[in-house]
């Protein structure tokens, strides 16, 4: 009988101890889910920023309909990439079409003094922070979720409900990273 | 960064543990010299009660209690499109659930703090010197320092250990003068009766209770200031993680410390929390003890030394290097991290900030006036004009062009506030909530005459001097704001 | 700040990074002492030009308090030939103009010492001297 009450008591023990393990790999999952879905929500921010940006710049930048069509044309195909592997280079392209574009604004005081387009230059500069911040939270997050995954003794729950290791957000392109960096002076 | 939020919990537990043993045995030895022979529970329920009524106190209502002493007041983003953004900017990168509350303090001395007992519910403040010196680098830096603050759970510790600091002074500063005040009174009036019938126990307790009123105090601040201080670092370490940028801060601090203007907003209770220290900007070198922050020059050395990364073992490499053979600030798992986390380069914004200077004193008036409200109208012929709250005529004749300016209404300024984060696209109509009016912006072509429809298809017209920003349909009550 | 006048709220007025208080009830200006300072550089050229003006002690005219320290203030001759009164502050906290005494000094052309505050005067009430 004592014995019988052990072993119930070690079964609850085991079972209390893997659910809490069990729910903190939940948890993680969710926050590196999280936190890749705050990278979409500030890409589709770019996106809403743009067509203001382009009708505010349109008015001063008569001899650079150019410029101005390549981002819009960027932007829709940004908007209409389906697959998370059309939609990166989708990005990227954009980004590419935007620095062009502020290179562009340099010739144009008049529109650089311009209080409104000063405002969506801040809102644009920022956003761009954002995805960047996005991707490093989003790698930390991934980073702590695999850890967990991978050491003992989560990874036996792991395994039980396969857990799987995410990847990390790397840019293939290093020319991606360093091309929304934007000229404010 | 998680695993430090742990260790830190530990670490503020057993110095909140530690303060704790200092409040019961002086409410121990204090009960017991003022109801002898066995007032010593009594003294420790009493001495226990007072700490939890103000812990209550701070726990449903600091942060308000706070942020009111303190004139901060809360912000939208249309006031400092910038610094919301930054704030943005740093939960996201700090993965924190909610959108911290955006203070600024009408204040010309710069300076920041956080509050906050729970990271769901917290608020980050700066004061308008602090916005009109630093670039956008440099506000990153001090906001993602803040950040750190409410992640790493500082802000609770703050508030509970300093509560409990505030009780501990209370109860000795109340049993010393009662003993100050007895002592002369008594002497005339009592016999000697009472000391002999007390024993040789009671004259020892006595004198414990006096010992430890006058130590317990001291004992427990220094306690306190330690670690508000270890605490400084690893937020200066947190936020050059974040930021992927010590630089910013290091500018910012160093920006920061060249102004000395008190804070008249900031008190002793209150100074822990601030980025630097608001109060007597010139003896910190001097009592490095009883002080509630490192010396910025030395944070500011520290930082400039990550010369490879900004993880936390880079920081804790820079520190032994700057202050020799101190005791680690970055708990132990945080130095097991080695992932190499590479510094970014500055942004290239070169907004050339000159305090004392004209426009360095605009802005900050600005700001200042931003804050309290006022409506900014900038005529076509360049004139700026600004408008207090309590200014009652709904036209302004520009003095410089004769043209009409009208002024926003103050329901108009709310509505602003609320519409200022959401861009609608060209054409493209949005509808509100059902019952709400419909919004849309307009952005402006040129000086001149301009038409465009509202989202219920009514023809509106603006003219060349409209300086407004709304127009409100006549038709539908739709909302057009108007950007130049 | 209100308008020492008609005590209603006065608007701002910027203009090349120099601001001046106006009342748009009875027209009157505010030329504070540290918007002087900005205006002409340094706080010298600004007590040079504050104490460039004569009190002028014979008057009947009511006297008008400080916006910013609540004080009296005194008349004090201004202009070319110094006919024209206006109000400065005992404590040099800065000048009032009433709208009459600003037109006329735009159209004397002179002011005080410096006609650096004259100019900026010129260009701001633009419309005043049509």
């Amino acid at each position: 009988m004592a014995i019988l009450i052990l072993l119930l008591a070690v079964v609850v023990i085991v079972v209390v101890v893997l659910i809490g393990f069990y729910n903190s790999l939940i948890r993680l999952r969710n926050q590196v889910k999280n936190a890749w879905s705050q990278i979409d929500v500030q890409l589709k921010r770019r996106h809403d920023l743009i067509p203001n940006l382009v009708e505010t710049a349109k008015g001063y930048m008569k001899h650079e309909r150019e410029t101005l069509e390549n981002i819009t044309e960027a932007r829709s195909r940004a908007i209409n990439a389906g697959s998370v592997g059309e939609k990166g280079p989708a990005e990227s392209a954009l980004s590419g079409a935007i620095s062009r574009f502020l290179v562009v604004v340099e010739n144009y005081p008049d529109l650089k003094a311009n209080q409104n387009f000063l405002a969506l230059q801040e809102e644009l500069t920022s956003t761009e922070n954002k995805i960047g911040f996005a991707r490093q939270s989003y790698n930390d997050q991934v980073l702590f979720y695999n850890n967990k995954i991978q050491m003992f003794p989560s990874n036996v729950v792991a395994g039980m409900f396969s857990f799987t290791v995410e990847e990390f957000f790397e840019l293939e392109d290093r020319g991606e990273r360093a091309v929304p960096k934007v000229d404010f002076s | 960064m998680w695993e430090l939020i742990r260790a830190n919990k530990r670490k503020s537990l057993i110095l909140f543990i530690s303060m704790g043993i200092c409040l019961v045995l002086l409410g121990y030895f204090v009960g017991a010299v003022f109801f002898p022979p066995d007032g010593g529970t009594a003294g420790i329920v009493i001495a226990l009660g007072v700490w939890f009524f103000m812990s209550l106190i701070s726990y449903f209502s600091g942060d308000s209690i706070l942020l009111a002493v303190s004139k901060a007041q809360e912000v939208s983003h249309d006031v400092h499109p910038q610094l919301f953004n930054i704030v943005e900017e740093m939960k996201i990168a700090a993965n924190l659930p909610v959108m911290p509350k955006v203070y600024i303090v009408a204040e010309e001395a710069p300076n920041a703090f956080a509050t906050g007992i729970k990271s769901e519910k917290c608020a980050i403040a700066v004061t308008a010197g602090l916005l009109s010196r630093l670039n956008r680098d440099e506000l990153q830096g001090v906001i993602a320092h803040e950040m750190s603050h409410i992640v790493n759970r500082d802000v609770l510790f703050v508030t509970f250990a300093g509560i409990l600091l505030g009780s501990i002074v209370l109860i000795s500063q109340v049993f010393l003068r009662s003993m100050w005040f007895s002592s002369r009174s008594s002497r005339r009036y009592r016999t000697s009766k009472k000391v002999a019938g007390g024993g040789q126990a009671q004259l020892i307790i006595t004198a414990v209770a006096i010992a430890l009123a006058i130590l317990a105090p001291i004992l427990t601040r220094l306690l306190y200031f330690s670690l508000s201080r270890k605490r400084e670092y690893l937020a200066d370490a947190t936020a050059a993680r974040l930021t992927r940028y010590p630089e910013g801060l290091a500018s910012a601090l160093e920006q920061i410390s060249s102004v000395s203007l008190d804070l008249p907003s900031a008190n002793k209770v209150t100074a822990p929390m601030y980025i630097v220290n608001p109060l007597k900007k010139k003896g910190m070198q001097l009592s490095n003890l009883t002080s509630t922050h490192p010396p910025i020059s030395e944070r500011i050395k520290i930082l400039r030394g990550m010369m490879h990364g900004v993880n936390y073992r880079d920081y804790q490499k820079s520190f032994s290097k700057v202050r020799g053979k101190a005791p680690a600030v970055i708990p132990t798992s945080g130095l097991l991290e080695a992932k190499r986390i590479l510094i970014r380069k500055p942004s290239v914004e070169k907004r050339e900030r000159e305090p004392g200077k004209k426009k360095g004193i605009r802005d900050l008036g600005d700001i200042m006036r931003a804050v309290n409200k006022y409506a900014f109208l900038i005529c076509a012929c360049g004139l700026k004009m600004k408008v207090p709250p309590d200014y009652k005529k709904p036209k302004i004749f520009c003095p410089r062009c004769g043209r009409e300016n009208e002024v926003p209404l103050a329901e108009l300024a709310a509505v602003t506030a609320a519409v200022g984060a959401v861009t609608v696209e060209e054409g493209k109509k949005k509808e509100g909530p059902p019952g709400a009016p419909a919004r849309q912006t307009y952005v402006r072509k040129g000086k001149g005459w301009e038409s465009f429809s509202c989202s219920c298809g009514r023809l509106l017209q603006i003219s060349p001097a409209f300086g407004g920003s709304h127009i409100i349909c006549s038709t539908c009550g739709g909302i057009t704001e108007i950007k130049k | 700040m209100d308008c020492p006048v008609c005590k209603e709220p006065m608007i701002v007025l910027e203009l090349d990074e120099v601001e001046i208080d106006h009342c748009t009830s009875c027209g009157g200006i505010w030329l504070d002492a540290g918007e002087l300072e900005l205006l002409l550089g340094d706080p010298d050229s600004r007590d040079r030009f504050l104490s460039s003006f004569e009190t002028d002690e014979v008057t009947e005219e009511r006297s008008r308090r400080c916006p910013i320290c609540r004080k009296r203030m005194e008349k004090v001759s201004a202009g070319a030939n110094g006919k024209v009164r206006i109000d400065r502050c005992r404590n040099n906290d800065g000048i009032w103009l009433d709208e009459g005494e600003l037109e006329e000094i735009l159209q004397m052309g002179s002011l005080g010492k410096d006609d650096r505050v004259l100019r900026l005067l010129k260009e701001m009430f633009a419309k005043k001297r049509q």
